[in-house]
C-alpha cells in the first residue's frame, strides 16, 4: 500500500501523531545528530545519519533492572517502572531498522528479556530513505537498499511535492488510514521516487557470501588477525556508536538503605570483558578484534542465520586511527 | 539438553529470587560452602534443576558471581554452591553470615548427560574448587548407585590445605564401591596421599577406556592436560566431559562474553563433550 502526503501537510501530521504517541526524531545536540523527542521543530533534509545509533531507544547505554530498599527489616527486592506508552520514531535509517531487528533473537528465546522486547513492541518505525551514501558505509555489500525497508512500519521517499510512504506494517496502516491530510499514490509512484544515491560505489568493496564462507576457515590463523588489528588501540568507540553490538554489563549501585542493579554497555575491546581472577580467554588484542569481526561474521549467522553488520559505516567513519572494517573483510575473504 | 526458565512468563529475568543462607563451612583457608534455602516456600517447592547448572548469585549493593550448583538435585533440603575469594563478589560472599539474604537465578545452562553415563565406568577427575560441579553429579549417580559401573573419583590439590570437601572426600573413600585417589602437587609430613600434578596421577593408575566415561573440571590448565592424557589413555573425544568457567553477567546468552567461539558456555554449555569443544579448546580457553 502506498500514500503520499504534501511538503506543507507532513508537519502537521507528525503532530497529530504526537497526540497519540511520543514521537522522536533526528534532532542536533552538541553538534551531533542524534534520535531525541520532537518539538514540532522542522525536520532535517540533508540528514546523513545519527553519530549514536537508535539502539539506545532500545537497549538503553545504562538502564536499571530493580532496585531495592535495605530499611531495617529484610531486604525488599522492587521493581522498576517499566517504560511503556506508544512512541514513533521518524527519520531511521534502513540500516539502522535492520540493526533493530537483527538484535531481537538475542532478547527473546527461552529467556525473553522484557526491556528490548517491550520497547520493540511499543515503537512504530518511520524510515527515510537515503540520498547520499554516508562516509565509511558498505550496506550495498551488506544487502541493504538504503532506499527500502521491510524493517520499518512506514518507509517515506521524498519528493519535490512532498512525501510517498510505503506502509509496511499494520501498525503503520493505523497511523496513516482515514488520515485526510494523506493520498492514495502507487506502486509506480513509489518506483518514480526511487533516486540516485549521491556517492554511492559502482563496484561492491567485498563479496559477503565470500566472508560468510570463509571466516570460519580463517578464524583460527592467528597472524591474520594481528596484522589486521595491529593499529587497533581498544578505545571501544566502534562498539558504541555499532547498532548491532549489545554486549552489556551488570553492576550495582547502592547508597545507605536502596541500592539499584544495572546493566549498561559493555565492549568486547577491553581486556576487562573476559578476564577472570587467573586467566583471561582474550588477553590479547589480535584475540578481542577477532571475537568482534567473528561474532558479527561467524558465530551470529551460525547462532541466528543472521550477519550481525548493516554496514552502516559508524565504525569506519569514527575509528580514531581508521581502522577500517571493509578492508579487514575484504582481507578475510581473500 | 534443553533448558527450562522457571521463571513466570512477563516477570524480570534479571530479578533474583531471595534466599537465605542456613550453612556456611570454611573448605580452605580462602573457600567457602554455602548452604541456602529458598525464603519463599512457593519457590521452594517449585524449583528443580540438574547436576552440572549453575546460578547466577548476588549481594545486593556488590554485585553478582557466577558458580555452579554443587549440591545434587537428589538431595534438595537445600541448595550448595562453593565460593573461592579472589574478587569483588566473592570476598563480599565471604563476608555474609548465616541468616543473611543472597540473590540467587537460575538454574542456567545445560547438564551432565545422565541418559548417557548410565551403565558406563565413570572416571571422575577434579581439580581445586573445580570439584565443586563434578560433586553435584557424584553425590546424584552414588544416590542412585546401582544404575553405573564402576566409579573412579580423582581429586587433586596444590596442598592439602587446599583440598575442598574433606568431609565428601573422606565419605568416598569410606564407600566399598567407590575408588577413591586424592593426590596433591605438594604434599607435607602429615600427607599419606599421592603427590603429584592429577594428568600425571591420571596416567599412572590408567583408567580402561572400555564402556567409560570421563567427567573432568578444575583449572584450565588441569583440563587442557587432563584431556591430552585422557585421550592417550585411548578416551575417544565422545567419552570425556568438562564442564567450563567463562566470565558471566547475564547469564542466559545476551551479554555476549562467555563464547569460545561460537559456543556460549551459558547457554551451550557449561557441560560439553570434548568432541563438541576441541576445535576452540586450545584456541580460546
Amino acid at each position: 500500500m502506498y500514500k503520499k502526503i504534501g511538503r506543507e501537510k507532513f508537519l502537521p501530521w507528525l503532530s497529530r501523531v504526537k497526540t497519540q504517541a511520543q514521537v522522536f526524531a533526528p534532532v542536533r545536540e552538541n553538534g551531533l545528530w542524534t534520535y531525541g523527542e520532537w518539538k514540532n521543530q522542522d525536520l532535517p533534509e540533508s540528514f546523513l545519519n545519527s553519530r549514536l545509533s537508535p539502539k539506545g531507544l532500545f537497549l538503553e547505554s545504562l538502564e536499571p533492572l530493580f532496585g531495592w530498599t535495605s530499611p531495617a527489616g529484610p531486604l525488599q527486592v522492587k521493581p522498576v517502572p517499566s517504560s511503556s506508552g506508544p512512541r514513533v520514531i521518524f527519520g531511521i535509517k534502513a540500516c539502522d531498522a535492520r540493526a533493530i531487528r537483527i538484535l531481537e533473537p538475542v532478547f527473546s528465546g527461552n529467556f525473553p528479556d522484557g526491556f528490548y522486547p517491550g520497547n520493540l513492541a511499543r515503537t512504530i518505525l518511520l524510515g527515510v530513505a537515503c540520498r547520499v551514501q554516508c562516509p565509511g558505509s558498505f550496506c550495498g555489500e551488506m544487502g541493504i537498499d538504503p532506499q527500502d525497508s521491510a524493517n520499518c512500519d512506514i518507509f517515506f521517499r521524498e519528493t519535490p511535492q512532498g512525501r510517498i510512504a510505503k506502509i509496511v506494517t499494520g501498525k503503520g496502516k493505523d497511523l496513516v488510514e482515514g488520515n485526510d491530510l494523506w493520498v492514495e499514490s502507487s506502486q509506480e509512484e513509489w518506483e518514480s521516487a526511487r533516486k540516485e544515491i549521491k556517492g554511492r560505489r559502482e563496484k561492491p568493496l567485498f563479496d559477503l557470501e565470500k566472508v560468510k564462507d570463509r571466516i570460519a576457515r580463517r578464524f583460527p590463523e592467528e597472524d591474520l588477525w594481528q596484522r589486521v588489528s595491529a593499529k587497533c588501540i581498544n578505545c571501544g568507540a566502534c562498539t558504541y556508536l555499532c547498532p548491532t553490538c549489545h554486549c552489556f554489563d551488570i553492576c550495582d549501585l547502592q547508597v545507605p538503605g536502596r541500592g539499584a542493579r544495572f546493566r549498561c554497555w559493555d565492549s568486547c575491546a577491553y581486556p576487562s570483558f573476559t578476564r577472570m581472577p587467573v586467566h583471561n580467554p582474550r588477553e590479547e588484542k589480535w584475540r578481542r578484534y577477532r571475537q568482534r569481526v567473528g561474532h558479527k561474521f561467524y558465530f551470529y549467522p551460525q547462532n541466528f542465520q543472521l550477519v550481525a553488520c548493516v554496514g552502516c559505516g559508524r565504525c569506519v567513519a569514527h575509528c580514531p586511527v581508521n581502522l577500517d572494517l571493509r578492508e579487514v573483510l575484504l582481507e578475510v575473504a581473500r | 539438553m534443553n533448558q527450562t526458565c522457571q521463571c513466570l512468563p512477563g516477570t524480570n529475568i534479571y530479578q533474583p529470587h531471595l534466599m537465605e543462607i542456613v550453612k556456611i563451612i570454611a573448605e580452605t583457608e580462602d573457600t567457602k560452602t554455602f548452604h541456602l534455602q529458598f525464603q519463599d516456600p512457593v519457590i521452594k517447592g517449585a524449583f528443580s534443576f540438574l547436576s552440572g547448572q549453575f546460578a547466577e548469585y548476588s549481594v545486593f549493593g556488590e554485585g553478582e558471581a557466577t558458580f555452579c550448583i554443587s549440591s545434587s538435585p537428589t538431595r534438595m533440603d537445600h541448595l550448595e554452591f562453593s565460593v573461592k575469594r579472589v574478587g569483588r563478589v566473592t570476598q563480599a560472599l565471604h563476608h555474609l553470615n548465616t541468616g543473611d539474604a543472597v540473590g540467587f537465578r537460575g538454574p542456567y545452562g545445560n547438564h551432565f548427560p545422565l541418559d548417557r553415563l548410565e551403565g558406563k565406568n565413570l572416571v571422575f577427575i577434579g581439580g581445586g574448587i573445580g570439584l565443586a560441579p563434578l560433586r553435584s553429579l557424584i553425590q546424584n549417580v552414588l544416590d542412585n548407585r546401582l544404575d553405573y559401573g564402576e566409579i573412579i573419583i580423582l581429586y587433586g590439590a596444590r596442598s592439602p590445605q587446599d583440598l575442598c570437601f574433606k568431609y565428601d572426600l573422606e565419605a568416598w573413600n569410606q564407600n566399598p564401591t567407590v575408588k577413591m585417589i586424592t593426590t596433591v602437587d605438594a604434599g607435607d609430613k602429615a600427607w599419606k596421599g599421592k603427590v603429584g600434578l592429577v594428568p600425571i596421577v591420571l596416567q599412572e593408575i590408567a583408567p580402561s577406556p572400555t564402556n567409560a566415561m570421563a567427567i573432568t573440571c578444575g583449572p584450565p590448565i588441569m583440563i587442557r592436560y587432563t584431556l591430552l592424557a585422557l585421550e592417550k589413555l585411548g578416551f575417544t573425544p565422545s567419552q570425556i566431559w568438562t564442564t567450563l568457567e567463562m566470565k558471566m553477567k547475564c547469564g542466559v546468552g545476551k551479554c555476549g562474553r562467555c563464547n569460545i567461539g561460537p559456543l556460549y558456555v551459558c547457554k551451550d554449555g557449561p557441560v560439553f563433550s570434548f568432541e563438541e569443544i576441541r576445535n576452540f579448546i586450545s584456541d580460546e580457553f
